[in-house]
């Protein structure tokens, strides 16, 4: 289960988010503790990822609060999303890395580059540090030998994996995963997988979208099932998974 | 053989004309036409309004009326003589043979350098903004350099054919390469200076080719 300390990390609450008439996020709430690993299932369609996408500014929400470390991002005034100045959006930027379903590596930079740009044009660290701090997430990625090489010239698996080490480069409080795996075959999924799994060891912080259930199961503090623009069930990962509560959530799990 | 001689001496002398209008054409209509790009894209429906009646009034009439019109036009429509005008080594004749050129070439540009951030996926963008890259650092590291790569191949068609169309300058009586060819055909009654005059700008063209070509080798290690 999830830290016994209050230190949220995430906090968002009442989130509605629209695009034209289509509601696809109807009042969501969702708080992520320090260390905690949250996994968000569900059906296609079901707000998942514009859930997260809202959490790391590339959508805005109409209504809701979202804070992450500490700072917030925005905040409901008479039922409309106020948000915060761009200064401080920067700032909250810096504070969680997210990891794309299609990794969206900058294919002209080579892997190191990949890396180290943002520390060294976005967190004025010197091309010493960036590269001390790059040879490190590539040890523990495997990904040593990569270091010179090209996206192109990568497997789908090795480019997610240097895009989860991009992610963890400027040392976010919290991780957001899109559907890390579902660009991947099952051989590449598990070297991902491997390397998420190591990072829940070490208390890192993160927000999984996935489809992998066994991975949800075992990895994840909590897992939040949404359907329909809500969260329809959450709870503890091994109970909610082995033993749902709502028709709804066991009907979705019934398929896997 | 001395005739032919001094035809090619005589276009040499129109070769730095040339060269001169194509070398300023690439250097002022390339950055223009990025800006056009970014007007014609504008989310102001006014301003890719504007940009729109320019790419479509640059590329719709001819390139030789748009060189009359930039010579002749201060004169007749304003009464402004800018006749005596001289910049450097260069005569208003010249500066407006650049100006038309680089007006009208931009137009192109404009369009293709469209195509090329428009085929750029939504991801890069997004990647740039989570990982804290400002709109200038995402524009000029991220987004241009991949442009460039994909639009070179348009750009390098655009570029030879600015070769050959320096020829047009021959309306204002700038005496480029094809100028001189002419005056030469003339004198001589004949069309070896025609012939040669060709063989300049095809050797100008192949020059260019394999720069080109380098370039494009240069951008070809990811894809």
């Amino acid at each position: 289960m999830s830290d016994t300390n209050n230190d949220i990390v995430l906090e968002m609450k009442g989130i509605h988010k629209s695009f034209g008439k289509l509601e696809v996020l109807k009042g969501i709430n969702m708080d992520v503790m320090r260390g905690e690993v949250v996994a968000v299932i569900g059906p296609s369609g079901g707000g998942k990822s514009t859930l997260l996408r809202c959490a790391t500014t590339l959508e805005t929400v109409e209504k809701g609060k979202i804070v992450i470390g500490g700072d917030v991002l925005c905040d409901d005034v008479n039922g409309r999303a106020v948000y915060c100045d761009k200064k401080l959006e920067k700032e909250i930027r810096s504070k969680f890395g997210l990891v794309f379903q299609n990794f969206n590596l900058f294919p002209h930079f080579s892997v190191r580059r990949n890396i180290t740009e943002a520390l060294i044009h976005v967190h004025k660290k010197s091309k010493e540090e960036a590269n001390a701090i790059c040879d490190e997430l590539l040890s523990k990625m495997d990904l040593v030998a990569k270091a010179d090489s090209y996206p192109c010239n990568l497997s789908g698996g090795q480019q997610q994996r240097v895009s989860i080490a991009r992610a963890l480069a400027t040392n976010p409080e919290i991780i957001f995963f899109d559907e890390p795996t579902s660009a991947l075959d099952p051989e590449l999924t598990k070297g991902v997988l491997k390397v998420i799994k190591e990072l829940a060891k070490e208390k890192m912080t993160m927000v999984i979208v996935t489809h992998e259930m066994s991975f949800a199961r075992d990895v994840a503090d909590k897992i939040v099932f949404m359907d329909g623009g809500v969260i329809v069930e959450e709870g503890p990962a091994y109970d909610l998974v082995t033993n749902p509560q709502q028709e709804r959530t066991k009907a979705f799990l019934a398929g896997y | 053989m001395e005739m032919l001689k001094s035809t090619i001496i005589q276009l040499g002398q129109g070769f730095g004309y040339t060269f001169g209008i194509f070398f300023f054409t690439v250097v002022f209509s390339i950055p223009l036409g990025l800006l056009v790009a970014r007007g014609r894209m504008s989310k102001l429906l006014v301003v890719s309004a504007i940009f729109r009646v320019y790419i479509s009034i640059l590329r719709g009439t001819p390139l030789m009326l748009q060189l009359l019109l930039v010579y002749f036009g201060p004169y007749y429509i304003f009464g402004v003589n800018l006749g005596s005008i001289q910049i450097g080594p260069f005569n208003y004749r010249f500066i407006a043979t650049i100006i038309a050129f680089s007006l009208n070439y931009a137009a192109y540009f404009a369009e293709i350098f469209r195509g090329g951030i428009q085929s750029m996926a939504k991801g890069q963008y997004e990647a740039a903004t989570v990982l804290g890259f400002s709109k200038m650092q995402t524009y000029f590291k991220i987004i241009l350099p991949q442009v460039v790569k994909r639009v070179l191949p348009s750009v390098s068609n655009e570029i030879i054919t600015l070769v050959k169309d320096t020829s047009l300058a021959q309306v204002l009586s700038v005496a480029e390469m094809f100028t001189n060819a002419k005056a030469a055909a003339a004198a001589q009654v004949s069309v070896v200076p025609f012939i040669v005059v060709g063989a300049f700008y095809y050797i100008m063209n192949l020059t260019v080719e394999t720069i080109l070509n380098r370039v494009e080798k240069s951008m070809s290690y990811y894809s």
